[in-house]
């Protein structure tokens, strides 16, 4: 330890607890509190009115872990995050570096590209139902009238796809907005620097601004895949599910069991289960992340 | 800023980034204008393959317009958005960002970074896991379908974003000016909120935004932990469904009403994204 960190030790003493901790409370209290009481139900008997009646040991991860539902909703999770992550990862990163290019007028394109990130994805959802709707949709008639005819709302793989269509609309904004403000911070010699080497444009950007841009890309994306893991709103109220429950995400199909259906027992067995699938993908990112955090 | 590259660029090479940007645009802005179009259709319009013009295709109706802003439910539901939005992103930084400070100046016996994933690591809970506790937490608190119910819900949600994106920020600050303050006997608590805190604006402007935009935007907590006084925007726009089957003029009017508030607070705080997002990794 250096004597500047020595110093700095001493000199945090109770004032450095006293702005960690009232942080720390809060979050124990209501997270880890919640997710204790969670392991509890999803051992219980749940009955709305009575409360936890008993005991049933793992009945309902049984229940959970044999149910083709389960397993549909976490491959329809898993295939919506696998394609919207990249999809919005790459078309951000390139907004956000033509965009940087600051050629006049830019400032109009990085106000529009990114608004989507402030719309309610409940709303964007709905207007989405009319969007790709076979009788005069605006995306629908539009790729079909260059030969692209798909049954965006009477299929489970149209459904699917407009829902990513309508995710990567919505957030690739996000990705742009942070990409962006990691480009703009680039020091512009780093540039005059890369461009003496590069042959190309494209190697600039490829020799440049990925690398410069990764840390905080890989933050972005760490999020997104978070957040992806979580997706509700959009495809649920694109979809509410259907056809039957063919597109219904994992968060969609908790919340049915859980707040329609008040099966408190079966829906907190299923996202301890979801947790600890999720847990092994997301401590992956969270060792890179903690490198950069250091 | 103009770019180097911009000025080295050919008249070719600058065709297509404009030919690109212009094409991101449109692809941004096509549902923003159906839904100015759809806004202004009568519901047997809206599925009518042509209806695209208005006066030209079909004739426009301020009908659900009216219908939205005079719905006292409507009203009242923006209402409870905005009151929770707020006071989500003011409850989640004053916990957050002496936390950020603490963990981004001061030595813990865990390490800051082991603490910051720590924090972001309960953003990893599925919502609908801990849907159930928290409700059950909120009857007890007696705090459902209430106002402060929500807020403390979303706080613990955003909590992790005001510390990552906060400590970053501080670690930005140059700590010389704070020995500075030290030398001169300033006390820790003025050096934070005297020196650190001003010093750091521009991120705490942009981790608001972003607060308040999540929660601006959250439904599925909103539509189960309230029933009808506290109601937020999103959860209205999510239960239209079940009440009436969807209005899909009414929710196109719900769209373009629903982004005006996080909207108005892009368009303030834009010149603030650039160093706030950057969660200060690049440094020049």
């Amino acid at each position: 330890m250096t004597a500047v960190a020595r110093r700095r030790r001493e000199y945090g003493g109770r004032f450095k607890y006293a702005l960690l901790l009232p942080a720390v409370i809060w979050v124990i209290a209501f997270t880890f509190l919640p997710v204790l009481s969670v392991i509890r139900y999803s051992f219980a008997n749940y009955v709305l009115g009575e409360g936890v009646t008993g005991y049933v040991g793992f009945a309902n991860y049984l229940d959970v872990l044999t149910s083709d539902q389960f397993w549909h909703s976490i491959a329809v999770t898993a295939i919506y995050v696998a394609i919207t992550v990249p999809v919005e990862t790459i078309l951000g990163f390139i907004a956000a570096w033509l965009v940087n290019l600051g050629a006049p007028g830019s400032r109009g394109f990085r106000t529009i590209i990114g608004a989507p990130l402030f719309t309610l994805e409940v709303a964007i959802g709905y207007l989405g139902v009319t969007m790709f709707s076979s009788q005069g949709g605006v995306v629908a008639v539009a790729l079909s009238a260059i030969g692209i005819d798909v049954p965006w709302m009477s299929t489970p793989e149209g459904g699917l796809a407009a829902a990513i269509l309508l995710d990567i609309w919505r957030w690739t904004s996000f990705i742009f907005l942070i990409v962006l403000a990691a480009l703009s911070s680039i020091p512009s010699d780093l540039y005059d620097a890369a461009i003496l080497d590069a042959k190309s444009h494209w190697q600039v950007m490829w020799r440049l601004g990925i690398p410069l841009a990764w840390p905080v890309a890989s933050i972005a994306i760490l999020l997104r895949t978070i957040e992806g893991l979580k997706v509700f709103a959009i495809p649920f109220a694109l979809t509410t599910g259907g056809p039957g429950t063919s597109t219904q995400t994992f968060s969609a199909m908790d919340y049915l069991t859980t707040i329609q259906f008040f099966d408190f027992g079966k829906g907190s067995a299923m996202g301890v289960a979801f947790l600890i699938i999720v847990s092994a993908i997301i401590t992956v990112f969270f060792r890179q992340m903690r490198k950069r955090l250091d | 800023m103009i770019n180097v590259l911009w000025l080295r660029s050919s008249l070719l090479s600058r065709a297509i980034v404009y030919l690109l940007l212009i094409a991101a645009a449109v692809f941004t802005l096509i549902p923003f204008l159906w839904a100015m179009v759809n806004s202004i259709k009568t519901s047997t319009d809206t599925f009518q393959p042509g209806a695209v013009i208005p006066f030209v295709n079909f004739q426009p109706t301020l009908d659900s317009w009216r219908e939205v802003l005079s719905d006292p439910q409507a009203t009242n539901a923006f209402i409870s958005s905005v009151v929770v939005s707020l006071g989500t992103t003011i409850f989640a930084l004053i916990l957050g960002v002496p936390a950020a400070y603490a963990l981004a100046r001061f030595r813990f016996p865990i390490g800051g970074a082991d603490i910051t994933l720590w924090f972001l690591s309960q953003r990893v809970l599925p919502p609908a896991v801990v849907l159930v506790p928290f409700y059950l937490l909120l009857v007890n608190l007696g705090l459902i379908d209430t106002w402060t119910g929500l807020i403390f819900c979303y706080s613990t949600f955003n909590l992790a974003f005001a510390v990552v994106i906060m400590r970053d920020i501080f670690r930005d600050v140059s700590s010389e000016i704070e020995d500075a303050a030290k030398v001169e006997g300033a006390t820790p608590w003025q050096v934070f909120w005297k020196i650190s805190l001003p010093l750091s604006m521009d991120g705490l402007v942009v981790t608001s935004v972003l607060i308040f935009a999540f929660s601006w935007n959250e439904a599925l907590f909103a539509s189960a932990l309230t029933s009808q006084s506290a109601t937020t925007f999103a959860a209205l726009v999510l239960a239209s469904r079940s009440t009436r089957g969807v209005d899909f003029n009414v929710a196109s009017v719900n769209t373009l009403i629903g982004i005006v508030p996080p909207v108005i607070l892009y368009f303030f705080v834009q010149r603030y994204l650039a160093r706030g997002l950057s969660f200060g990794a690049v440094k020049g």
